[in-house]
Order: C-alpha cells, then structure tokens, then sequence
C-alpha cells in the first residue's frame, strides 16, 4: 500500500519540496462532453512557488486534485499521458500533499483544534509521539499560537479556519502544498495573514508551491512563476511574475478572461443621477438577528431613488443584518422602519409587516449565496417567479399581466446573457451565471429598492463590471441600491453614499456565534466529563434498556430518583438540568394523555367521548407509560452533558473496533450541524425574499416547506463532496492510522459502568418486590 | 493511460461515506425544524394520538434517500442510524431506545434493497422501501419497545399500519422524488445516482 512511503515521508521532517513533470497530461470528468485538461507539458522544479492562472474552467482545479491524488480514474473517467511527482506516478500517491480549497468550513475536518491538526498526520499513520510534538509547533507558524487546543474550530473566522487548515497541512510535512482560491471566501482583513503564513510554511519546509487565484495582488511579488493555462489544453503563457506589473499586453488578456490583475479597476460609466424621492428612512434603529442576539447600535438612514448606498464595516458589526432588515426580512430590534406611501402604495408603513408577495414588487433582497433564492427548476421560470407571484398577491394596479411577465423574462434574459441558458437548471450553471441570475431573478419584480449582501465577493472582473453595470442602469431607471460590501472599488462605481458600522465596544474580541443547536456543548469539569464515553454510554444503556420490558411506575421512579441523584456528578444544577430535558417531561406527559385516551379501559369509567373513554385502568396505564417514557429520556442528559461525541468517536473506534473510516465521516459531517442549521434559518428568509411563504392553500405550503428541504439537502451535498476531497486529500480511508488521543479504560471507568448494570438491575428488582412488574410482550 | 483499479459495486468510497454522514446530518436538521411544526400537528391528534403515526414518515426518509444516493449496501442502515444518533445527541424524548428505533427503520429499507441485490433503485423498490421501513419501524415502537403496548389491539394494528402508509409516501414517493430533483440539481455529480433523473421511475438502473 502506497501509504506506507507517504508515511514514512511524512514521519521526517524533510527541507525538500518535489518536483513535478507532467507529459501530455490530461483528465475527462464523468458525463463532460470535453476534457477538463489536455495535453499539459510543464515541469515544476522542487522548491518553486508558482501561480496559477486561466479562464474559469481552464482546468486549474482539475490539475491540483490530480496532483493532490484526489481524481480517481475508472470507467467513465480517464487520464490521458502523465503525471508525475518526483518520477513517480501521481495517482500513486507516494509524498504526502497539502490541498487547500476556498471554502473554509470545509476545510476543516474536526470539531477541537487540536484534533484538527493531527488529523492529517494520524491517516498518514505517523507515530503519535511525533504528532503531538507537532502540533504546538505548527499552530505557532500559523499564527494561532495562543489558542488553546481544546478550542472548537466552529468558533473561529474564516480566515483563521483557513490558517487552521495550514496547520494541518504542515503537521503532514507535505513537500508539495496546493491551494484552489484560498482566500476567495475570507474577508480582506483575513487575506494578508494567511498569504504570510502560506509563504512562511513554504519558506521554511522548502516544499513546492502552487497557488490558484484570480486576485493577485496578495500573491503576484511573492512568487517565482506564473503559469497561465488555456483554455482548450496546454499552457499558454509561462512568464516572469513582473510581467503582471509590467507587461500590457498580458494584463490586458488575463484581465480579459476576468482575472483582477494587480492595480485593474474595470472601467465603467458615470451614473450621473440626481437623488430622487425619498423611500426607506430608518430612524434611531437597531437590528438583530433574534431576540437574544447582540444589536447593533442605532442607526438612521434614508433611501432615495437613484441613490446608492454601500454599508461598510468590519466583521460582525451587523451589516448582513442591517440588510436583512432593510428587506423587510428581519423586524427592527428597537426604533423603527418606515416606507413613504411612494413605496409602500397602500400597504402598512412597515415592510417587515408585508406579505412576501407584495415584498418582492418593492424592496428585492440578492443573498450572498445565490443557491439559497434558487426555487424553481429552469432559468426561465427563475425570472417569471416574482413577477408572477407579484400579479398573483394582487398589488394594487395588476402591474405584470402575464403577457407583460413573459416580456419582461425575454428582455432580462438578454441583458444578462443567458438567453442560451434559458431551460438549464439554475444550479448547474457556474459562479459568474449564477450571481448574475440572482440578481435578476431579484430585478423581474421591478423593485423600487434593491438590497445586495457582498455582490461582488470571490466574482471575478467579468462578472465585477456586468453586475456594476446592471446596478448603474437600475439607478438611472430610478431605482434605489443597497449594498453590504468591503469593496470600495464598487462603492466608488455606484457613486454611493457611504455608511459606516462599527462593532458595539463591548463585544470587540468576542468569538464568532454559533447558532442553532449544538452537538458537543462545552463540558465544563465535571467528574462524569473524565470517564470513559464508552463507559458511560453503557451504563446508561445497562440502567434503561431494561426499562423496555416493563411498563410500571416502581422501576421508572428508581431511574428517575438515581438520575436526580447523580446530577451533581455531571456537575448539573437542577435549572440547567430542566432546561435541558423539559421537552423530554413534556412528552412524557404527552404520552401519558394518549394511553390514558386510547389505552384497554378497566375500572370506573372517568370520561366517556363515544368511542374513545378514559378510565381508571387506562389513567393508570397512561400514567405508568409516561413515567416511563421520562426514565428512558432523562439519563441521557448526563451522558450528552458530560461526553464529547469526538471522545465517543474515538472511543468507540479504538476500543470497540467499529470501522474508523464511519466513524470519523460520521463526526466530520456532524461538524456541520450548527452550519447546516444556519443555512436553513438564511433560506428561510431568502425564500421569503423571493416571495415565497405567503401562499394561501396547505398544498402550496407543503409544497414550499419541501422545496427549502431540497435546498438545503443541494448544499448539504455540496459541502459533502468539499469536505470528502479535503479528507481525502488529508490520506483519509488510506490505510492504518494512528491516534493522537488514546483512549483508556481504567478501574474508574468500570466502576461506572457496574454502577450502570447494578441500577438497572435494581430498578426491575424494586418492581418485581413492589409486584408492579408488568411485561411488555405478553 | 492510467487505469487505476475501479472500486467494486459494494465498496465505499470516501466520498460516499462522507455525503452518506452529511444527508444524515441534514436529516437531523430536519428533524430538528420537523419538531418545531410538529408539536402543532401534534396538538391536532390531541383528540386522536394513533393519528400521530400518520406523520412519522419523516423520521424514516434518511433510510430511503440515503440508499438512493450512495446506491450501496448499508447505505439505508448507516444513514437511518446515524440520523437517530444526531437526534439522541440532540436530546431525543426517547433516550437512547431511539438508536434501536434507527436500526430497526434502517433495516426495513435496507432488507428491501437487498431483495433487489442493490441493482434496483426505481420507483416501485422506493415505495416499497418506504412502506417496509414504515412496518419495521411500527412493529418496533408497538411490539418491542412497548411505547404503545397499552393501546387496545385495533389501535396497535392501526399504529403498525398507519406508519407503514406514512413510510410510503414520505419516506418512499417523496424521497424518490427528493433524489431525482437533487440529480437534476448536478449536486450528485461524484455519485453513482448522478444521472438518476434520466432514468425510467420504473425501469432498471
């Protein structure tokens, strides 16, 4: 097995990047009518830093993946030629290789930082010893130094996941580092420290660098060479990185193809406008996400026609926010919100108070993310959605008949260029489509007020100048523009007005918020936090599965009465503890309520509603199921308080032999759960952005509700097959792996678990004396 | 030319077991905005609890949705299980009992798409995986874990039956139509189902 090399490879700590050749190389992807790559001849010398350039699908991505060993060839996709790493064949796999793609949450794999780091090096099966030594070492070349190794990597910016990712890559000593776009999904502020510490990485470990990105002013003076491919096969420039400076001819092309080659700006008109009504005026306002989220601090503003108006600001200082809220999405926190009769014709002063349908023909919102306001199945039908809905929520003058809808989605299609798209599903067409779609699928509506979160992040100058173009014509047609952005280049373009957030002092330095519910809440010191999870979870399984065979009061109460008992173990209060199983209690009861009604009646009768009656016998059984039910619920609180499902994981691999490979997929896509939730809150709104939500027949709502499922399961398996390359990438399912975190079993750990059978035992005990004993199966 | 040895039929490829963990991490989701609307159904069968199985198809589609995609063996158990692990870490009203609740749904689709030797993944074998995962799981709660063992016979029967027609439209019909949007979508591009919405609903795959 090939990873034995790499292992060993990686066990050195080598100062020697690798060479790469590649003799007419060239990869076809399954179900592609032409090649991703053909007839690539270029050789990479150890050591080299080299950039990497072409036209969106020239190929790029394509390369790195088989160089980092991610592609693999069968019967429907093919590699042509060779590619080899220091004379051997790539897709052997003999060196380790660093692979860093740009979207950061996938980057990472593991839910402490620590952990995260070994991860790479342990598939390699490098000693641990080694590993842990490691570790500290990197995160300090980093720059992460002073976080501590328990942190949860949910916790970090994008920038820092980025640089956490790094970490990762270098504890596997990688001689080849790859990175796709890294910093194309990070802020500016984030983009410096990771370049200085890719750069440092590669200074210090010697290893070969290539870089993919379309903005180059980070990387263009740091590095040895600039490979440009083209587009049908090949290289078509090999240069000196000066010529990026220097050299008009090629800036001229390679910003052509859309590429932000140092100091481009793409040229635009004037929009020359005078500012019209007013429209939105936000007075003494602050926003929030929810009611227990933070605020922001009070804002007032006007939105005029033909006015422009870009908020700034650093991160989380609420300007996603003030737009959700500006688009009628979110209701203000505090002060208010009011449209002019001009905007709001005939509905309520407050846009948060509008039916989506009427939303959309007034204040339009473009997400960041364009997947998330995609609801129908073509391009076409994309663009009559709003109007329609628009027509169909009835405002006030029937403004789009649906002759005027099929007008108006001719005439967009052609001005965005997608008239050939027109029957392709929304989600297949590539980055630069997509966002301009967005945008339009906004514009059908005719709004009066358009609202755009970061536009233009990660796009490229093609895509830059179109949707700056677009926004320039809206502002002359009288519409008004919002934009949330750090890109002050677009402001100028827009003429904007310049509005400026800053953070609430209080909470500088804050970590990031991680919304929605939680997997591994922090465990605190408790001495249940240092047992054994595969203890613990046995003798929680040994203390209720018994449960099962009987339904009687006796043994629910013993399990109730010991599991109250042993909160302080857990280190519980007995709030926290309500707070925690409250909807356990109620269901419980709930349960209770239904046997009581529908269980076999004996006894007085107590109440009779025709065919269903409630009796003492069946009050009684509901009673003792509902006990039940909670004595089954409640101990797992004492587990999930006190076990990190990381511990459990390792545990339950180490000790219990379940397949690794499950194992850590399974904690690597739970990693996802707080992001996923999240998403589904922002579709929500996005949906409502589009008009969907105010629809009058349970059908159509049934039918929406199942339309954000499927939404959000298209993200969900786009971040799984992210997140499958960089395990992959990262040896992942290779061979033997090591582990950093050994799990043990100590005299401690089996006397909890004996506590667990000994309790179990007593509770049928209790009620086979108490005569309650009631068998399930009979 | 390099030919690298192709992976079997059965084997598991990294990036099938990590959109096989992701689906199920969604699905927990799911469940998680599923529970938010469905104490409201719930107070509706308030009057009638039996009803309560007519909407439990929603906790057994991972076991449908997750063969569908990976189109591997254990593909319905792993993902039906893992989903039931995510809402047991959650905090689920039936305690661990739900893991064995997972395993027992799994099974159910799992046996069906064994039956077809995993060649099969139309229309016909999503409903009846559906159906059987719905059976599976409503034996179970009634006969094993006893949660309803004090509901009169007709009610029990009713219960077994009610969750199995649950299964079939939500967790079998639904969700074959949730595979063959997705794979219009493109997102299924690494998979074996990438091309799943060209084929026929009642042909051979």
């Amino acid at each position: 097995m090939s990873s034995t090399s790499a292992a060993r490879t990686a066990e050195r700590t080598s100062k020697r990047g690798l060479e790469i050749l590649a003799t007419d190389f060239g990869w076809h992807h399954a179900e592609r009518e032409v090649p991703a790559l053909a007839g690539l001849n270029v050789r990479i010398p150890a050591g080299q830093k080299v950039l990497l350039l072409g036209a969106s699908g020239a190929g790029k991505s394509t390369l790195l993946h088989a160089l980092a060993g991610v592609l693999e060839a069968d019967e429907r996709q093919i590699s042509t030629g060779e590619l080899k790493i220091q004379q051997q064949d790539a897709f052997a796999r003999k060196f380790p290789v660093g692979l860093m793609q740009q979207d950061p949450e996938t980057q990472i794999v593991q839910s402490r930082v620590g952990d995260d780091i070994a991860f790479g090096a342990e598939n390699l099966g490098v000693a641990p010893e080694i590993i842990r030594a490691r570790i500290p070492q990197v995160l300090k070349e980093v720059g992460l130094g002073d976080l501590d190794l328990g942190h949860r990597t949910q916790e970090l910016s994008g920038g820092q996941k980025q640089r956490l990712a790094l970490a990762g890559i270098l504890a596997m000593n990688p001689g080849l580092m790859l990175l796709d776009e890294p910093t194309a999904n990070i802020d500016p502020a984030g983009i410096e420290p990771l370049r200085d510490a890719v750069l440092a990485a590669a200074e210090s470990t010697g290893a070969t660098l290539i870089v993919v990105e379309h903005r180059l002013q980070a990387w263009a003076k740091h590095v040895d060479r600039v490979l440009v491919l083209a587009p049908g096969g090949g290289i078509a420039h090999d240069l000196n990185p000066q010529a990026l400076f220097d050299d008009e001819k090629i800036r001229r092309e390679l910003a052509a193809s859309g590429i932000w080659v140092p100091g481009f700006v793409p040229e635009t008109e004037p929009v020359g406008t005078s500012p019209g009504a007013q429209l939105l005026t936000a007075a003494q306002m602050q926003v929030s996400r929810s009611v227990h989220a933070i605020r922001t601090q009070p804002i007032n503003l006007e939105l005029r026609a033909s006015r422009a108006l870009v908020v700034l600001g650093e991160n989380g200082a609420g300007k996603s926010t003030l737009a959700l809220t500006l688009g009628g999405l979110l209701e203000p926190a505090s002060g208010t919100l009011e449209a002019s009769p001009q905007l709001s014709q005939g509905q309520g002063s407050e846009p948060f108070s509008w039916r989506a349908g009427v939303l959309v023909g007034r204040i339009g919102t473009v997400f960041q993310e364009p997947e998330h306001q995609f609801v129908t199945q073509s391009v076409r039908e994309e663009l009559a959605f709003a109007p329609t809905r628009a027509r169909l929520a009835g405002s006030a003058q029937d403004q789009h008949a649906a002759q005027a809808v099929e007008r108006r989605v001719a005439e967009l299609l052609e001005r965005l260029g997608l008239t050939a798209l027109a029957d392709a599903n929304p989600f297949t067409l590539s980055g630069g489509e997509k966002r301009r779609l967005s945008v339009a699928t906004v514009l059908a509506a005719s709004p009066d007020v358009l609202i755009l979160d970061e536009p233009t992040f990660g796009q490229d100058a093609n895509t830059w100048l179109e949707l700056a173009k677009i926004l320039i014509e809206e502002l002359r047609a009288g519409t008004s523009v919002v934009a949330v952005t750090h890109d002050t280049d677009f402001a100028r373009a827009l003429e904007a007005t310049e509005l400026h957030l800053t953070r609430e002092p209080d909470d500088a330095g804050r970590r990031i918020d991680v919304q929605g519910p939680m997997l591994d809440a922090p465990l605190g010191r408790s001495w249940l936090a240092k047992i054994n999870p595969l203890a613990k979870l046995g003798a929680v399984a040994a203390a209720t599965l018994p449960l099962i065979s009987t339904i009687d009061w006796v043994s629910a109460c013993v399990i109730i009465t010991a599991t109250l008992l042993a909160l302080p173990l857990a280190g519980l209060s007995v709030g926290r503890f309500l707070s925690r199983s409250w909807p356990l209690i109620i269901a419980g009861a709930l349960a209770a309520w239904g046997i009581a009604l529908v269980g076999e009646d004996s006894g007085a009768t107590l109440l009779n509603l025709g065919i269903l009656s409630i009796s003492e016998g069946s009050v009684h059984a509901g009673i003792a199921t509902g006990l039940r039910a909670m004595a089954l619920a409640v101990p797992t609180v004492l587990l999930l308080s006190s076990t990190n499902p990381s511990d459990l994981g390792g545990a339950l691999a180490q000790q219990l032999k379940v397949p690794h490979r499950f194992v850590l997929g399974a904690l690597a896509g739970m990693r996802l759960l707080g992001l996923l939730v999240e998403e589904f809150t922002t579709l929500t709104l996005a949906r409502r952005a589009r008009g969907v939500g105010d629809l009058r027949s349970p059908v159509q709502r049934v039918k929406a509700r199942l339309g954000q499922v499927l939404a959000l399961l298209v993200q969900a398996l786009r971040r799984a097959g992210r997140l499958a390359v960089t395990m992959e990438a990262k040896g992942f399912g290779s061979g033997t792996r090591t582990w950093v975190r050994s799990a043990t079993f100590t005299w401690r750990d089996a006397g909890v678990l004996a506590a667990g059978v000994l309790l179990g035992t007593a509770a049928i005990g209790a009620a086979l004396w108490a005569g309650t004993f009631n068998l399930v199966w009979t | 030319m390099n030919v690298a040895p192709a992976t079997t039929r059965a084997q598991w490829r990294v990036v099938d077991i990590v959109v096989a963990s992701v689906i199920a991490v969604a699905s927990g989701v799911i469940f998680w905005a599923w529970n938010a609307g469905y104490g409201f159904f719930s107070l509706a069968f308030v009057a009638f609890p039996p009803g309560n199985a007519l909407l439990s198809g929603v906790w057994l589609f991972p076991a449908v949705l997750g063969a569908l995609i990976i189109r591997k063996p254990g593909a319905a158990l792993y993902c039906e299980l893992l989903a039931a692990i995510i809402s047991a870490l959650l905090g689920s009203q039936w305690g661990l009992g739900v893991l064995i609740s997972g395993a027992i749904q799994g099974l159910g689709a799992e046996l069906i798409f064994a039956a077809f030797r995993y060649r099969r993944w139309n229309l016909p074998v999503a409903l009846l995986a559906g159906f059987m995962t719905g059976i599976f799981g409503g034996i179970g709660e009634v006969y094993l874990l006893g949660y309803n063992a004090k509901y009169t016979e007709a009610m029990k029967l009713f219960h077994v039956f009610a969750t199995g027609i649950s299964g079939l439209v939500i967790a079998g019909l639904l969700t074959w139509l949730a595979a063959r949007a997705l794979a219009k979508t493109g997102a299924l591009g690494a998979l074996t189902s990438r091309s799943a919405h060209l084929e026929s609903p009642w042909g051979r795959a």
